[in-house]
């Protein structure tokens, strides 16, 4: 600052309560209108001479600022001295809920507002331009410097306990209508006073640590509790991202899959009619010619038609490669009932049967099959199909399962904190 | 600017009138409240000590408003039921009188615009919208008040301490405008809402410890 | 942050799946047997594929 001509710096002063003799200093240099004596908290006429006091305090209830006055730092990049501290309620459904303000001074600058409820800090300043939507708060939602904000509160405000010094006439008792609107991390803020002025703040939410430090403060703040108005969301912007990502992936996925499809060559490898007689023989047991798997490791499917009608057979498979003597054995068991009762008629099972077998290596393989019936039942004729290359859609949809279930985890949690927050509002 | 000087007619102090649309001014030395007219000066009152106050512009203070620089020539204070405010009294480059108001650092420029409809004071309630040179203002504030005390120069005679109604409004686009209740006919004044930065204020006061 | 570690998981995710379809993996249990010569086999008694442990359907319905 260039400095004054020949005028000396305006310097600190203090004033002397009338009420307890004690002497409380003066920070805002001329702005004070009203001091709070520290020692006795009736508040004194600091523009008077002889000091008048103004309201005496009657409370036994004290109140200590979390946040001593006279501390000084930066926030929001502006520097700034805590002058003055009050504490104001609303009554909503039988309930009173305080928070509390801390009066932020700078010497060429707007007074400032730093805000405090349950753990929640905002730092406010009134806005020089007004919001659109109208002069008056009300319930609708509002838009200011190209941002929408949603109504979140309208509550009468009164003041319950005051500390420091203000510039302007404060009393335990005064009372205001207070609206919000919310856009996180901002809150725009109409408070009317009567009908005599209607003044629009803009609140942001700062994390509590950042003020400690930004203040040099001792100590740890207290945690936060619940979710507050404009405080931000934790995973806002991570969800949208998340969503993104997992459509990406599933595009990505859907191509793999479809090129999947495609490529699988399907291929017959063998097939034969067989008839199973179980009276004859209940362990039969037959060995097919030698047949080539050719290709990469890819999947090979054994598919058994049969002629079961209301009874069952046991299929055990063998597919031996013939070079290696290496052996995928699995036991099938097929079905097939039906009938008709109470006119409706019912199936259970099927007379058809599919199974494939994994990364099965190219080589020349052989099936031994092993079959058991009823020993009272019919003969059954099945037909034996090996395929190899078979498609399966299962991994595509196992993967995209996978894939949407971290964003739906992450969008519900968003939901559950938004409506937290939403809870504390006149609209919860 | 043009320069007059003459004699205080109270204490016989050289006063200066450095702007040649000064009306009145505040002697320095004995605080009486001098008018000129073409001929020669009248004191027309007595101004007490100003109240301490704390506003950080002081009479000779330099800035910038728009395209052109100013320096701040004069003061009025008011006193309203809340506390206090300044308007301090501008000269821009090219001569223009203008007013900065200063109320607990909140910065407004404003300068006194004719022919316009001006609202009586029961239209002007809070929340009325009025449309000026194509832009809507609406009321934000309504205030009793009464003159303080004078320093510098001012462009006027004003020596009274009568209450008085004000009427602020603003836009949505950071206008200002202030409506003036005190004559037979009521004074627009039309500007917009500054802060610290804009305004490049140079020459200010200094506070202890900042 | 998340959004990134997110894409990784993603991304081996569909490595993955297409590596199980390249390879024709499979959920299906089935028993592997070793090496099992090709005379030995032919022979009614000595191997049969239900000493490797078949869950085996014993009866009825």
């Amino acid at each position: 600052m260039v400095e004054a001509q020949g005028r000396p710096p305006v310097s600190v002063r203090s004033v002397n309560c009338p009420n307890c003799g004690a002497a409380t200093a003066v920070r805002t240099f001329g702005h004070a209108v009203n001091v709070v004596c520290q020692s006795c908290r009736s508040i004194l006429d600091a523009t008077n001479p002889g000091v008048t006091i103004l309201q005496r305090y009657t409370d036994a209830v004290r109140e200590e600022p979390l946040i001593p006055l006279g501390t000084r730092g930066k926030l929001l990049d502006i520097e700034c001295e805590v002058v003055g501290f009050q504490v104001r309620q609303i009554v909503v459904d039988d309930v009173a809920y305080q928070w509390r303000e801390y009066l932020l001074f700078n010497p060429y600058r707007e007074f400032r507002y730093l805000t405090e409820y349950a753990g929640h800090w905002n730092v406010v300043s009134t806005l020089d331009a007004l919001p659109e939507g109208g002069p008056t708060p009300d319930s609708s939602a509002r838009s200011y410097g190209g941002q929408r904000y949603r109504h979140f509160q309208t509550a009468e405000a009164t003041t319950t306990f005051v500390l420091g010094e203000f510039p302007w006439q404060i009393r335990v008792g005064d009372m205001t209508t207070g609206s919000d609107y919310v856009a996180p991390p901002l809150m725009l803020s109409a408070e009317v006073d009567a009908d005599k002025e209607v003044t629009w703040s803009l609140g942001r939410y700062l994390r509590a640590d950042e003020i400690w430090t930004s203040l040099s403060l001792p100590g740890k703040p207290p945690r936060p509790v619940g979710v507050f108005a404009n405080q931000p969301s934790p995973s806002q912007g991570a969800t949208r991202a998340m969503w993104r990502n997992a459509a990406l992936l599933v595009v990505l996925a859907t191509v793999l899959w479809i090129a999947h499809l495609a490529s699988a060559r399907g291929k017959e490898a063998f097939a034969q009619t067989y008839v199973f007689d179980p009276k004859t023989a209940q362990e039969a047991s037959l060995v097919t010619p030698v047949f080539e798997l050719d290709g990469r490791p890819t999947a090979v499917q054994i598919e058994t038609a049969t002629s079961l009608d209301n009874q069952w057979m046991f299929v055990g498979y063998a597919l031996v490669n013939d070079e290696t003597g290496q052996a995928f054995e699995v036991a099938r068991d097929v079905s097939y009932y039906h009938g008709v009762e109470d006119g409706e008629s019912w199936t259970e099972g099927a007379a058809t049967d599919a199974v494939a077998l994994p990364s099965v290596p190219a080589g020349r393989y052989f099936l031994r099959i092993e079959t058991e019936g009823e020993r009272t039942a019919s003969p059954v004729r099945y037909r034996v199909r090996v395929v190899r290359d078979v498609p399966t859609s299962l991994w595509f949809i196992v993967a995209v399962v996978l894939i949407v279930i971290p964003p739906i985890l992450a969008s519900r949690r968003a939901l559950l904190f938004e409506r937290r927050r939403w809870q504390e509002s006149d609209h919860g | 600017m043009t320069s007059r000087a003459a004699n205080c007619p109270n204490c016989g102090a050289p006063l200066v009138y450095r702007w040649s649309s000064s009306v009145q001014t505040v002697c320095e030395y004995c605080r009486s409240i001098v008018v000129r007219t073409d001929v020669d000066v009248k004191k027309v009152g007595q101004v007490g000590d100003l109240p301490y106050d704390a506003s950080p512009i002081q009479l000779s203070t330099e800035g910038r408003y728009g395209d052109k620089g100013f320096v701040v020539a004069g003061r009025i204070l008011y006193q309203y039921e809340q506390g206090t405010w300044n308007e301090w009294r501008i000269v821009l480059d090219g001569g223009a009188d203008g007013w900065l108001s200063d109320a607990q650092n909140a910065f407004a420029v404003s300068f006194l615009t004719s022919g316009l409809k001006i609202p009586t004071l029961s239209q002007a309630a809070l929340g009325r919208s009025f449309v000026w040179n194509g832009t809507s203002f609406t009321v934000v504030s309504r205030t009793l008040a009464h003159y303080a005390g004078v320093e510098g120069e001012l462009p006027f005679e004003y020596w009274d301490k009568t209450d008085v109604t004000f009427v602020d409004l603003r836009s949505e686009g950071a206008d200002f405008a202030t409506i003036d209740y005190s004559d037979e006919a009521p004074a627009l004044y039309i500007g917009k809402a500054v802060d610290f930065d804009t305004l490049r204020l140079r020459n200010v006061r200094t506070f202890e410890g900042w | 942050m998340i959004s990134k570690l997110y894409l990784l998981y993603g991304l081996v995710i569909v490595g993955l799946m297409g590596t199980a379809e390249y390879r024709g993996w499979r959920l299906t249990l089935f028993n592997e047997a070793r090496t099992v010569p090709r005379s030995v086999r032919d022979n009614p008694g000595s191997y049969r594929p239900v000493y490797g442990g078949f869950r085996r359907f014993t009866g009825g319905k």
